[in-house]
């Protein structure tokens, strides 16, 4: 049954032994939400679904908070605050410390050509250091390969509040089988043109030439995620919304 | 008429005439008159016999050379010596450029590490005084490279040098020896460490590494 596979944990539950992944090979993975107390005990620290993968044989927690805690790695719309001598400092959500971009983390920037951006404008970027004793990092190019790839200032567009939990969802690489989450492929069938920008900190950027496209696909992706509406409902809803725009 | 000399002085109080006495610590001068500094009692020390005088019969004597007027000294009295007075010479010890210092972490951002000067020398500070330590000062090689997260966490003991003494607020410590660096580190998990290498330290119960700029052991 596949309740019994996922089920809810509170935090502090003890985990029935025969759910944990056994493989002789791969040393266990634990992911968010599960801390390890030696020798041998796993506990989970929050409350939510235990998902357990038995090819990676990893194991983590789903679960659906308000708060957003910056991880490197993570990509995330971040608006800009103010500028400082050498950074801009950026909010990725309310009432957190700054996060800091430096002014040349942009692609092919130098410091006569670098983009200036105003206070209130916004960027889609990625955490590279993210701890509890430091403010954050962000950057806007791949310090790697010095591509930006997709990263950077967003103009025009509204910006739409969701929960974490959608927009991680939005963001799994099969988001229609995984995350149960079609919406912006069936309004994308519909012919309406939209680009999109999902910030794990719950914020979509919608942006598009109409204003009443972005705003269609802002209330279906805000309906979805307070509803909680299955595949088939959320086709039916875009079917709605799409009727009453014409 | 003769001033009898305080046993008590206040900051400000008027001891002597600087051609009767010579300004010690805890002293300083104003119009030709030595005053007391600090709060405390007063202490005359007598100068050291001045050589019998050389009879001369065409040198003109000068007035008694500045070595031979007793020295006026104000001292706090310490509550650990009683009334001790020949005990009553402690100063207040000050970190020097060049001291090896212990300090704990107390603030990291990406750019410097803000520690609070604990002992200098061997001397435990009775204030602490507050260095930083920059990003450029922590090692000597890859400086441009350095991250002050995987150098050091709040709450890390650090043996470092001062190499300026800064601005009103802080001391300029530097790391950039082999024997500077972090001496004692907690785990994420609350435990003590143990040093491992030069940039790690291992949590002794949990088994996990943590980078820090480890101080090599003497």
């Amino acid at each position: 049954m596949t309740t019994t596979e996922r089920p809810i944990v509170l935090p502090g539950d003890t985990i029935p032994p025969h759910l944990i992944p056994s493989s002789t090979t791969k040393p266990l993975r634990l992911g968010p939400g599960l801390r390890h107390v030696p020798p041998s005990d796993i506990v989970p620290v929050v409350a939510g679904q235990l998902i357990t993968n038995h090819q990676k044989n990893s194991m983590w927690v789903e679960y659906n908070n308000n708060r957003y805690l910056p991880t490197p790695g993570d990509l995330i719309i971040a608006q800009i605050t103010r500028s400082g001598p050498d950074f801009y400092y950026c909010l990725l959500s309310p009432y957190t410390p700054h996060a800091t971009l430096p002014h040349l983390s942009f692609e092919s920037a130098t410091k006569k050509t670098r983009p200036q951006l105003l206070p209130g404008s916004l960027v889609y970027a990625r955490v590279i250091l993210a701890n509890k004793h430091m403010d954050p990092e962000i950057e806007c190019v791949s310090q790697s390969t010095g591509k930006s790839d997709g990263l950077g200032e967003l103009k025009g567009g509204m910006v739409f509040d969701v929960s974490l939990q959608f927009a991680r969802r939005l963001l799994m690489s099969r988001s229609r089988e995984e995350g149960k989450v079609e919406v912006l492929e069936l309004l994308g069938e519909e012919g309406l043109a939209f680009e999109i920008a999902v910030g794990r900190n719950g914020k979509i950027w919608v942006g598009g030439e109409d204003v009443k496209v972005v705003v269609a696909v802002g209330r279906a992706l805000r309906e979805t995620d307070e509803a909680g509406l299955g595949v088939e409902e959320q086709r039916r809803l875009v079917r709605r919304l799409v009727k009453g725009m014409k | 008429m003769t001033t009898s000399n305080p046993t008590l002085a206040i900051p400000g109080q008027l001891l002597g005439s600087t051609s009767k006495y010579q300004p010690g610590p805890g002293t300083h001068i104003h119009n030709h008159n030595v005053h007391a500094s600090l709060m405390g009692t007063v202490h005359i020390a007598q100068p050291a016999k001045a050589p019998g005088p050389v009879k001369r019969l065409t040198k003109i004597t000068p007035a008694p050379a500045p070595a031979e007027l007793p020295t006026i000294s104000v001292a706090v009295p310490t509550r650990s010596a009683g009334p001790d007075h020949a005990s009553q010479k402690k100063r207040e010890v000050l970190p020097e450029v060049g001291n090896v210092v212990l300090c704990r972490v107390i603030r990291i951002t990406p750019r410097q590490a803000v520690v609070a000067i604990l002992v200098c020398g061997d001397t435990v500070l009775d204030a602490e005084w507050q260095g930083l330590i920059r990003v450029q000062d922590v090692r000597a090689t890859e400086k441009d490279r350095v991250k002050i997260y995987e150098s050091f966490r709040p709450g890390d003991i650090v043996r470092a040098e001062v190499i300026s003494l800064g601005d009103q607020a802080n001391y300029y410590l530097s790391t950039a020896r082999n024997e500077l660096g972090v001496i004692l580190a907690t785990s994420e998990a609350g435990n003590a460490m143990h040093p491992v290498s030069w940039k790690e330290y291992r949590d002794s119960e949990t088994g996990l590494t943590e980078l820090r700029k480890v101080a090599k052991p003497y």
